[in-house]
This record gives C-alpha cells, sequence and structure tokens, in this order.
C-alpha cells in the first residue's frame, strides 16, 4: 500500500512534447483514471509510474520513495495490458504464476496464492488451459489474477477493457471496481472511455494533448468542467457549448437570450447538459428544431 | 474452397496458363533430373560427341562398366577425392554460421525492435548498405591483415567472415519478427519482476522459435552456398564443398574427374532439395515477409 | 530500452560487423591508394683485370626490411585508380581523340577490361532484372490458376533453380550447354551448324549467363507474386465487377495497383543482388568472354600473383556502384521507416 506522487514529470521526444509537466498526488488506496482521447499522454504517463519509459523530467515517488531510476521490477507494482501480455506458453496456472517464481518468492506458497487469485477472478476452471484457448474475457481475468497475485503496492491498468464487447465490459467493470473495493490497492487505470472513467474512478485527470486539463471526482468534471475541452469530452451526449456575449448578466447569441447569469461583460462560451433543456412553446432558446433523437432516460 | 465469381477466368486463357505452367516446370526441374540421371554414367555417354541421346541409353557405361548405372563418379569423388573431408567441413561451417548467427542476430533483433530511439533505425540503415556489399569486394580487404596476422586458410576465419557477412540480413529478418511479438508480453514480464534480460529469456525465447527457424534457414542457404568466402580464406586442406567442387573443374584434363564433379554437384544439391521438402512453407513466408509488409 | 540495456544486447552482432564488414572497407579503401614495393636495386660494381663493369642486383635484405617497415607498401595515391586495368583515364582519353564516331569509342572501350566488366554487369542487371521479374510474375498467375491440391507441388519445383548454389546452378546448366550435352546438341540441330559452341562465342556467353540469370532469379519474384495474388482485395474486385469492370479493367486498375509497391521492391533488391553477379562466370568458364565487376576482382587475387592493390581499387568502385545503386533503397526504407517510428 502506498501513495503515488508526481512531480513536474515530464516526457519528451527529441522536439515532440508526450507529456508537459505534471503534478499530482494519488492518495493511498485511491482509484485514479486517467482520461482522454488517444494520443493525450495518459498511456505515457503510466508507462512512466510503471518504468516502461524513462521519465525526461521530474520525479515519481511511490510510497515517499523516488523511483525514477528503478527498473520496473523494483517498482513493486503490477500492470494490466490492453492485449494482456499472457506467456502463450505457459497454462493460466503458470502465468498466473510467473510473478512469484521470478521473484523467488518460496514454492510453498504458491499453489495458495496462485489458488486464491484464481478463486478471486473465477477461473478455477480453466488452469490448465492455454491462453489461446481462452475467450477474450477470460484472458482478461487471468490478467487481473496476475496482477493481484502478489499484493503489489500499485496496480497499473492500460485500456484493460477494450479489447472486450460491449457486454462483457460491463460485468467486468464490475468486477475491477468489486476487486478495489476488497483489496483498497491504490490503482491507476487509463482509458478513452469516459463511461470507464465515470464509474470506476474516485478521481478522473483528464487529460489532452499532454497536458491535464482537469482534475476532480467524476461528479465535479461532469458539472463542473474546468475548459470547453473537458465540457466537449466528458458526458453524452456532450455538453451544448454556444458561443455568445455576457452583457449585464444576459448572455445573449442569435435566437438566444438567456438572463439571471453571473460573470464580467464580454464574449463568452455558455455550456448545458442536454437533460437541462426541454421543449417547450416558449424559452430562453427561440430555434427551429433540427432533428429528434430517443436516448432514453438519461 | 469454392471459386469466387471474381476469380473465374475464360477456358482459352486457363489453358494457356497451364500450358505456361508445365513449360516452366519443365525448365525448372529438367537440369536437375537430368543432371541426376547423369551423374550415374561414364563420361563417354554423359557428354557424348556422337548422340545427345547416348546419355539416356547409356552404351559406354554398359560397356566400361558392365552395368546400365555406375556410381564411379561417387566413388572417385568422395573416395578417391575425398569430397567427404569437405562435405564433413561444410557441415562443421554451416552448423557453426547458423549457430553464431542466430545467436548474435537474435540478441541484437531484440533490442532494435525494442529501442525507440534514432540510433536503432540508424543502425538498420548501416546493416542495409553493409547487406549490399559483394562479398568478394570485402574479401580483397580480408587478405593482407589475414596472412598478416596467420589468420589466413583456417575453418574459424571462414566462420566468422561468414556471420559478419550473414549478420545485416539476419538483423533485418529478425528485428521485423520481434516487432510482430507484442510488446505487451516482455513489458508484463518485467513489471512481475524480470530484468530485461530475464524477460527475454523467459517470455520471448519460448514464442520466438518460428521466426528463428525461418531466419536460420536463410543463414543456412547463405552459407551453404557461399563460393567466394569459403573459396578465398580456405586453404586446400579447410575447403568446403563448394570451392572443391570448382576445384574439380580446373583439373578437368583427366578423363572422368568431370564425372567426379558432376557426382559432387548431385551430392551437395541434395540436401538443399531436403531443405525445401521440409521448410518450403517457411521459405516462401521468409521471402514475402519483407516483400509484402514493405 | 534503456542505451546499456540495448548496447549490450546488439554488442556481439555490432562487433562482428564493424570487424569484418566496416573494417575490411577501409583497409580496402588504404589498400587501393598502395602500391607493393618494388625490390629494391642496388648497383655493384664489379672489377676485373679488364677493368670495372657496374651491374645490378636484387638487394635482399633490404627488400625485406622495407617491406616489414610498411607492410602495406608505397602510397601511390589515385595511380591505381587511373591505370589501364581501371579507369584507364589516358586510354580512354587517346581514344576519344582517336576514334571515329561514338560507336567505334565505344567499341575500343569495352576493350579495357574495367570498361569491359562494368559494361557486362550493367547489361546483365539491366536485363535480367526485369526479364525474371516478368517471368516470376507470369509463373504466379499460372500457378494462382491450378487447383489448390497443385500449387504445393508447383511451388516446390518452382523454388529449385533459386535455392540451389548459384555454382552449381550454373555448372548444371553448363553441363547442358556443352557442345557435348543435351541442350548443345539441341540447338546445334536447330540451327544446323555441328560446330558451333557456345564456350568460343562471346555473344552466345553473354546469352547463357543472362538465361541462367534469369532461369535463377525469376523464382524469387515468382514467390513475391503469387504472396501478393494471395492478398489481393476481394472486396474491391467484387464491386468492380458490380460496377461493370471488364475482365482487363480488373486487373488493370485492382491487381495491377495492388501488385505495384511489390515490384518496386523486388527489382531495388534484384538489381542489388545481380549487380554482384559472380558465380555463373566462373561456372560456366567465361572470364574469356564475359567478366563482371565481381569476377573482375576474384581473377586479380586469385591469380600466381595476387593483385592486391588492383583488386582493392576495383573493390573500391564496385562499392561506389553498389552505394549508387543502392540510393533510391535508402531513400524508401528512410520514408517509410521515418514514419514508422515518428
Amino acid at each position: 500500500m502506498a501513495d503515488i506522487q508526481l512531480k513536474s514529470l515530464t516526457k519528451r521526444w527529441g522536439a515532440f512534447v508526450g507529456l508537459k509537466p505534471m503534478d499530482l498526488h494519488i492518495g493511498d488506496g485511491e482509484f485514479l483514471v486517467l482520461l482522454g482521447p488517444s494520443g493525450c499522454g495518459k498511456t505515457t504517463t503510466m508507462r512512466m509510474i510503471a518504468g516502461l519509459e524513462d521519465a525526461s523530467g521530474g520525479d515519481i515517488l511511490i510510497g515517499g520513495k523516488r523511483v525514477n531510476d528503478l527498473e520496473p521490477k523494483d517498482r513493486d507494482i503490477a500492470m494490466v495490458f490492453q492485449s494482456y501480455g499472457l506467456y502463450p506458453t505457459m497454462t493460466v496456472y503458470e502465468n498466473i504464476r510467473f510473478p512469484l517464481k521470478v521473484r523467488g518468492i518460496p514454492e510453498a506458497e504458491h499453489h495458495d496464492r496462485v489458488m486464491r487469485a484464481a478463486r478471486t477472478v473465477e477461473l478455477t476452471e480453466f488452469l490448465d488451459r492455454k491462453p489461446a484457448a481462452l475467450s477474450g474475457g477470460q484472458r482478461q481475468r487471468v490478467a487481473l489474477a496476475r496482477a493481484i497475485v502478489r499484493k503489489p503496492k500499485v496496480f497499473l491498468m492500460d485500456e484493460p477493457l477494450s479489447n472486450l464487447d460491449a457486454k462483457l465490459r460491463v460485468s467486468t467493470r464490475a468486477q475491477i471496481k468489486n476487486l478495489h473495493h476488497e483489496l483498497r490497492t491504490t490503482t491507476i487505470y487509463v482509458t478513452h472511455d469516459q463511461i470507464e472513467a465515470m464509474t470506476l474512478a474516485d478521481r478522473v485527470v483528464v487529460m489532452s494533448r499532454g497536458e491535464v486539463q482537469q482534475v476532480g471526482t467524476p461528479l465535479e468534471i461532469y458539472d463542473r468542467p474546468a475548459n470547453t475541452f473537458v465540457a466537449g469530452f466528458i458526458g453524452s451526449p456532450a455538453m451544448n457549448l454556444m458561443q455568445g456575449t455576457l452583457k449585464g448578466g444576459v448572455f445573449e447569441a442569435e435566437h438566444v437570450r438567456i438572463p439571471g447569469l453571473a460573470g464580467p461583460d464580454g464574449p463568452v462560451t455558455l455550456g448545458f447538459r442536454a437533460e437541462d433543456a426541454s421543449i417547450a412553446a416558449t424559452g430562453e432558446i427561440a430555434a427551429p428544431i433540427y432533428a429528434m433523437e430517443l436516448l432514453g432516460d438519461a | 474452397m469454392s471459386t469466387r465469381l471474381a476469380d473465374r477466368r475464360p477456358p482459352a486463357m486457363q489453358a494457356i496458363l497451364i500450358g505456361f505452367l508445365a513449360l516452366w516446370l519443365v525448365i525448372a526441374a529438367f537440369p536437375f533430373l537430368w543432371t541426376l540421371w547423369g551423374s550415374f554414367k561414364v563420361e563417354g555417354d554423359f557428354f557424348s560427341k556422337a548422340d545427345w541421346a547416348n546419355a539416356l541409353r547409356g552404351p559406354l557405361t554398359r560397356a566400361e562398366t558392365g552395368g546400365a548405372f555406375t556410381g564411379a563418379g561417387y566413388h572417385g569423388a568422395w573416395i578417391q577425392e575425398s569430397f567427404w573431408r569437405a562435405a564433413i567441413n561444410t557441415l562443421i561451417v554451416v552448423v557453426s554460421v547458423v549457430t553464431i548467427s542466430l545467436t548474435f542476430g537474435t540478441l541484437g533483433g531484440y533490442a532494435l525492435s525494442r529501442s525507440p530511439y534514432r540510433y536503432a533505425f540508424w543502425l538498420l540503415i548501416v546493416a542495409l548498405v553493409f547487406r549490399a556489399m559483394p562479398p568478394i569486394a570485402l574479401i580483397s580487404g580480408y587478405l593482407l591483415p589475414f596472412y598478416q596476422w596467420n589468420l589466413w586458410g583456417h575453418l574459424p576465419t571462414a566462420i566468422i567472415v561468414l556471420v559478419a557477412i550473414n549478420q545485416p540480413f539476419t538483423l533485418w529478418m529478425l528485428t521485423s519478427f520481434f516487432r510482430n511479438i507484442p510488446k505487451d508480453l516482455d513489458e508484463s514480464a518485467m513489471v512481475d519482476g524480470c530484468s530485461r534480460f530475464q524477460a527475454f529469456r523467459h517470455v520471448i525465447i519460448p514464442v520466438m522459435w518460428p521466426g528463428v527457424i525461418t531466419t536460420g534457414l536463410f543463414s543456412f542457404l547463405l552459407a551453404y552456398n557461399d563460393f567466394a568466402v569459403t573459396a578465398m580464406l580456405l586453404d586446400k586442406e579447410n575447403q568446403t564443398m563448394i570451392p572443391k567442387i570448382a576445384f574439380f573443374l580446373g583439373t578437368t584434363q583427366t578423363k572422368g574427374n568431370v564425372m567426379f564433379a558432376v557426382a559432387a554437384v548431385v551430392s551437395a544439391t541434395a540436401p538443399l532439395f531436403l531443405l525445401v521438402v521440409f521448410f518450403q512453407r517457411q521459405i516462401v513466408s521468409g521471402l514475402t515477409a519483407g516483400a509484402v509488409k514493405g | 530500452m534503456k542505451h546499456r540495456t540495448f548496447f549490450w544486447f546488439i554488442l556481439p552482432s555490432a562487433t562482428a560487423m564493424l570487424l569484418f564488414i566496416a573494417l575490411p572497407i577501409v583497409s580496402v579503401l588504404i589498400q587501393s591508394v598502395h602500391a607493393p614495393h618494388q625490390q629494391v636495386i642496388r648497383e655493384v660494381e664489379n672489377c676485373n683485370v679488364f677493368g670495372c663493369t657496374t651491374t645490378t642486383v636484387v638487394d635482399q635484405e633490404a627488400t625485406r626490411l622495407l617491406r616489414e617497415a610498411a607492410p602495406m607498401g608505397r602510397f601511390v595515391g589515385t595511380g591505381i585508380y587511373t591505370d589501364r586495368n581501371h579507369l584507364a583515364i589516358s586510354e580512354v582519353g587517346a581514344l576519344w581523340t582517336k576514334s571515329e564516331g561514338m560507336g567505334d569509342f565505344f567499341g575500343q572501350l569495352l576493350n579495357l577490361p574495367f570498361y569491359g566488366a562494368l559494361a557486362f554487369t550493367l547489361t546483365y542487371t539491366a536485363l535480367v532484372t526485369p526479364l525474371a521479374i516478368l517471368l516470376g510474375f507470369a509463373v504466379a498467375l499460372a500457378v494462382n490458376a491450378i487447383p489448390r491440391l497443385f500449387r504445393g507441388p508447383a511451388i516446390f519445383v518452382s523454388l529449385l533453380p533459386m535455392i540451389v548454389t548459384p555454382l552449381v546452378g550454373a555448372l548444371i546448366l553448363f553441363w547442358m550447354v556443352d557442345a557435348r550435352g543435351i541442350l548443345g546438341a539441341a540447338i546445334q540441330s536447330l540451327v544446323g551448324d555441328p560446330t558451333l559452341s557456345i564456350k568460343a562465342s562471346t555473344p552466345l556467353m553473354w546469352a547463357m549467363l543472362i538465361v541462367y540469370g534469369i532461369w535463377s532469379t525469376s523464382p524469387f519474384a515468382f514467390v513475391v507474386y503469387y504472396a501478393g495474388l494471395q492478398t489481393v482485395p476481394q472486396d474491391t474486385l467484387e464491386s468492380a465487377m458490380i460496377d461493370g469492370a471488364t475482365r482487363w479493367q480488373r486487373i488493370r486498375h485492382v491487381i495491377f495497383p495492388h501488385l505495384l509497391p511489390l515490384t518496386t521492391f523486388m527489382a531495388l533488391i534484384k538489381i542489388m543482388d545481380n549487380f554482384r553477379v559472380f558465380e555463373p562466370i566462373v561456372s560456366f568458364n567465361a572470364g574469356a568472354h564475359a567478366q563482371s565487376l565481381s569476377y573482375f576482382i576474384y581473377s586479380d587475387l586469385g591469380g600466381e600473383t595476387r593483385l592486391l592493390s588492383s583488386a582493392a581499387a576495383t573493390s573500391v568502385l564496385t562499392i561506389l556502384g553498389v552505394v549508387i545503386l543502392l540510393s533510391p533503397v535508402l531513400v524508401r526504407t528512410w520514408r517509410s521507416f521515418g514514419k514508422e517510428t515518428a
């Protein structure tokens, strides 16, 4: 168990900046989600924490100890990869046992620990199979079991659900949530799927173009996005954004006039969620209806 | 699998293609069959001044040896001219070259496939330039230093030179092969507690064999088929098969020596036949790997 | 991968290439500007009753000392490059002023050994590469047209000319076209000249070497094209049919564009390989009629007096030729690879 601290962590490849200086404190036992579109630096951040990528600047502290110069194996972390990274020549049992074996944990403990991990993710019937003989969801669970078998300080998960179909994704998501609830291990979870972020996270870090846009609880980033990027990225459908001017507490744009808003006068962008608007005969927005879609009780 | 409509050809065209294919197959295979057949005749029949058909009927073979076929060429080459010694040398050279090339190549290829840095790319470009160097041009650079340091003539010298000449190709092939092994695999292992080398040993080596076998086949061919290096760098006692065959040609004045060469040629081709029989799929996939991807 | 780990992994391979490819290139360069020491000549005065005469003798001791002191030989600059056996600058200059017309000039030029070798090498490369690619393409089409069951054996047979040792493959053909061999006899009866000998004729020798080149190179083209044909996008082919394209239009607009990148790749690789043509000339014993650059080096190295400096100069010129031929490949790799890593 440990907290993680990033102190102006940066990544550059030549002239290209992969991650602008990032400061973040991840509390012990917290479930933190790095969320953003592809190429936003979220995976790079995680890989630097894992030690799979060198940091170009800044410090990474796990449990108060600087780990920048440690090999991945010495950082006491476990990671679930997007394509799971299962060892194709080993059985499920051997896959789960591998971290114990290479770390020289006494042989006598292996069987118990492997079985306990396998039970946690409901894999006990498949222990003799090779990864190739498993379904996507089962492989995913092997990867999870391999991560938890060794009680690491930190879990890192790199889009672990992206290769699963929609239905399985929901159930596995719940399983991960439950796992975290039981083990209370500090977890960093990378995803581009905001539903995963919203359902799993204690806190979400929204990133774009190598820069942190906002850090907050799921509700905070949903209700009070820090900027238009977060507003447009979070929520389905995304927040409606309108350009206009604010003058004396009244927002004005073409066909739109909304009074009763606070803020300095000048050009502004106004955002509102779909559920906050309804169709009415008269109202603050006077515009023809373009199309109507049924989205359920969103 | 049923042919799709889009694949169907008019019958006339189909006939032309099949006729052409038959012709090509004859052109490709006949020289080998003919030489195999002829290697069991005497020189007067296989190289008949009177009538080429003598090679088929073999009147002189019958007259000289009493049978329709004779193993005299093989006996002469293998026993009298000690071709067996050349065969053993070839075996030593080829096995060593393949083993060392693959050891060096897997380590280097793995590193090149996993390094994100620019210098890895530069190294591959340099290797590509090296791959295009005519071996004989390099050999003129070896001779003087090798004489000077007394390295000339020995099998290990030829082996290490062949390994080096082999490296550029081996590196390219294995690098592109290792790139297809997901990075997740060794990175998992490193997070699970391995050093880079342990990750290579525990999880990469068990899955790399298909690529290594394919690359190994081409290393084998390069070492086995080489003439320039082995002919110029080995002395007579250490000669391998291919220079030995060339040597037979140099001494064709004596009657029968040509048949030694014919027998030796057939003997040297036989292992290659077996290679294609067993590894056809790997050879084809190896040849196309670069092309289809590039 | 960390720099240090990378270094240890690449070390064996890089060392081998450095020692036996990079350094020899340097060594060749150095040798090509040095010539062997001449023997040290000493004048000795012999006096007898008839008076004194001076004779010259070889000073063995001084020669040995000189050779030991500078084993590379004496520095001659570009002397070897410009001599008659290489670029033959003065001979070419003389030819240029004396010759009557371009035809005569080139005819004479080819008698100079280096230009003769260059001419054959380029002719061989220029003819074998496209013809082998065409033949390989035709074979690929044909193999693609037969039932799946027969394709394996057809591929097996088609691979043989490529897989066989070049020296051996060339020998096999050479024996067949020998005046006493089956093909030689066939050709003699075809043209009705029982004395016709391929060995004696320069054009026939060139033709035979090129035939061998095509025979041994086309399997590679075949394999690549055959693999290419398996991956032709069926959807595009079928939508072209639905759009009303004729058979030829489908080939022209779907299959050819699909195979084009393969063709460039192959052409570049094969140009490089054909430029190094060597073994068939040894097998055909064709040195008198056709020399390639590689063979030219080989014969300098293999003779009674090993002409190391001359071979080195030709090697340097050949390497230059390879680099020129290679430049398109380098640019291409540069682009495609550069994109990948960026």
